[in-house]
């Protein structure tokens, strides 16, 4: 997908580097949206130090050397209640818990889902403003909207996700239109039920993206890949984000029965842990994965969005991150 | 026949309110040091109290624990079994839940009891009875990543061994009913005959306790012949899954009695009294059995609001009475 990539105007190197999208949010943040739940504070009150932390963010991806970057998402709490209270038909539940001591608020679908505005648009434009590398569009993706809500709506999922796609697609019309040349769905629950592929995803897929000239990117996680795989890579996207390091690469045994045959970002820290690999790890795990892809389709990033780390442990595996890709790009430009 | 309001594995630990949070609050301190493991044991032991007390004024008639002290309903158990690590995140079935995925190692071998002290302080603080449970040998084996054996039907076997001790504890301890989860063979219904001789191996443990073999997050209606076949006393069945399940069951009847999941323990939406109730009585009318349960299809916590949770019961409790009107 290179010749995409350079007909949008992008110039990336080989490998380029890049993130799933979040990262940790630093306290002042943390405190004011505490303070912002409990009526304390207004969302007027909260949008400077979302900006101050974005721009942090921002200049940490230049001088760490990343080549596509992301806002941060400071401005998000859970990525699928954020566009949920952003759009219509949706309520947001009590507490869920979804692992260990994780709760999030899930997202109810009381009514007909419409898009009733853009969402991400000026945080994207913010963020992009602040720098001359590309900045990845984002949003979460209809069938882990669905997937992620409870349905009191819908007489099944379905309809849910279609219109949850139609919703969508409004927002990823607007990102375009105000540049965006990447932008990435989210779809963390792709391989939920492997039935759904081709029943409706494939299609919410399709609605979201129909038109647009841009580079899609979609992030998935924690799945089942091996149920969904070869059939995935008939999702209407360029570049499939999936974690990697944290699967103990299985994944790259299947490539090697079934040739991937799109982009790939290739996870390859480990969100979840503290430990901070050395760059010699991250290397192994490059390579592992130019055994089974050519280094044109590969790009390089963490597993998945790394909010729950520390700032130290985010910024310390994005640093073996990039250091790991360019002395892999080093070696494969001496061949 | 007798219909009983049960319920069919976990409760939400913590509710949306701030004082419902407390678990929550001393799970961070756990984590930062600043209280000790006995501290939070105790935390534990009283969120227990609780939750059990909120299936009883739901008026739930067959409670569990609500297994507050369950990380997840895997690594609960491999964590304890000689032979398992912990590994990272991995999403359980299709819910929004995370579990962590435990590596084979070594031999797995039960090193000791790993619940029955859980359901001793749950029997012991509850004024209803209460069913422990304990996630079947089938589905522990197709949840991990096995680096020892090589060889699923051997994993599969010592999973058994050690869940047959487990069941085992759990019968001498005085549990009455035994509740053993198996989602994973609605997935894997070619591997029914390695199912089947681990259910009938666990079963031999049982001693004086009835079996419940609890299936979900799958269609059952295709092994239902298959799944009345089982040495077990009670079936659980998932009917969220299912649009034909409850015409299969009126066509075939039950040698079981039956737990029938027809309160959807994973969305919000509130049954309708009056349906629901219709549903369960044409079931009923085609059995002969002592007894039937009537629970969520599935444990509700990790997919429901506490308020919703206590909400659902509740609703369960009106549509059994409803049952019982209609059937007199
Ligand atoms: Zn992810």
């Amino acid at each position: 997908m290179r010749e995409k990539l350079e007909s949008l105007g992008l110039d990336l190197p080989l490998l380029p580097t890049t993130t799933v999208g979040s990262f940790p949010k630093p306290r002042e943040v943390m405190e004011a949206r505490q303070k912002l739940l409990a009526g304390k504070l207004t969302k007027k009150d909260l949008r400077p130090l979302e900006e101050q932390a974005t721009r942090f963010w921002i200049k940490t991806q230049e001088e760490i050397g990343i080549d596509v970057l992301v806002d941060g998402e400071m401005y998000r709490g859970d990525m699928a209640t954020y566009f949920a209270e952003n759009l219509d038909g949706f309520k947001i539940s009590g507490l869920v818990r979804s692992y260990g001591n994780r709760y999030y608020r899930k997202p109810i679908i009381s009514g007909k889902v419409k898009w009733r505005g853009p969402i991400t648009v000026d945080w994207w434009k913010f963020a992009q403003s602040l720098t001359k590398k590309p900045v990845k569009g984002m949003l979460t993706g209809p069938y882990t909207m669905m997937d992620w809500s409870f349905n009191e709506y819908y007489p099944n999922r379905r309809e849910a996700c279609l219109d949850m796609a139609r919703a969508l697609h409004e927002e990823v019309k607007a990102l375009a239109d105000a540049g965006a040349k990447i932008i990435q769905v989210d779809e963390p629950a792709l391989s939920a039920r492997s039935e759904e592929l081709d029943d409706f995803i494939i299609k919410a897929l399709d609605i979201v993206t129909k038109g647009v000239g841009a580079y899609f990117i979609t992030h998935s996680c924690y799945g089942a890949f091996e149920f969904i795989y070869p059939d995935m890579l008939k999702l209407p996207v360029d570049n499939f984000d999936l974690e990697m390091s944290n699967s103990e690469l299985d994944l790259v045994e299947i490539f090697r029965r079934h040739p991937f045959t799109k982009d790939i970002s290739f996870g390859v820290v480990d969100v979840h842990s503290h430990v901070i690999e050395d760059v010699e790890t991250v290397k192994k795990r490059i390579k592992r994965a130019l055994e089974v892809l050519k280094p044109e389709q590969l790009w390089v990033d963490p597993d998945c969005g790394l909010k729950t780390r520390t700032r130290e442990e985010a910024i310390g595996k994005l640093r073996a991150m990039v250091g790991a890709a360019e002395e892999v790009r080093k070696s494969l430009s001496e061949k | 026949m007798e219909l009983i309001t049960a319920s069919a594995g976990s409760y939400p630990r913590i509710g949306t309110a701030p004082e419902k949070q407390r678990l929550r609050a001393e799970y961070a301190r756990l984590d930062r040091g600043e209280i000790s493991k006995e501290d939070f044991a105790r935390v534990q032991d009283e969120v227990t109290k609780e939750v059990i007390e909120e299936q009883r004024r739901a008026g739930i008639e067959l409670a569990t624990d609500g297994q507050v002290r369950w990380y997840d309903q895997i690594s609960h158990f491999a964590r304890k079994l000689d032979g398992c690590e912990i590994n990272g995140l991995l999403r359980l079935f299709d819910t929004n839940f995370y579990f962590r995925q435990p590596v084979i190692k070594g031999n797995v071998r039960w090193a000791a009891p790993i619940v029955v002290g859980e359901f001793k302080f749950a029997k012991k603080v509850s004024p209803i009875p209460i069913k422990p449970v304990v996630t079947g040998p089938y589905t522990l084996a197709r949840h991990s990543i096995d680096k020892h054996y090589h060889d699923f039907s051997s994993l599969v076997a010592d999973f058994v061994v050690a869940i047959g001790k487990e069941v085992n504890a759990l019968a001498k301890a005085g549990a009455e009913v035994i509740q053993l989860d198996e989602p994973s063979i609605l997935k894997n219904p070619q591997e029914f005959k390695i199912f089947e001789s681990a259910v009938g191996e666990v079963s031999k443990n049982k001693g004086k306790a009835r079996l419940a073999l609890y299936t979900y997050f799958g269609d059952a209606a295709k092994l239902y012949d298959k799944l009345q076949s089982l040495p077990i006393d009670i079936l659980g069945l998932d009917f969220s899954y299912s649009q034909k399940l409850a015409a299969v069951i009126e066509g075939m009847g039950s040698e079981k009695e039956l737990g029938l999941g027809l309160v959807d323990g994973r969305n919000t939406r509130i049954e309708n009294v009056k349906e629901t109730a219709k549903v369960v009585a044409k079931i009923l009318k085609k059995l002969d059995v002592d007894r039937v349960y009537l629970n969520p299809s599935c444990g509700l916590d990790e997919y429901l609001p506490r308020e919703v949770a206590f909400e659902k019961l509740k609703n369960l409790v009106a549509i059994a009475k409803q049952v019982r009107a209609e059937m007199k």
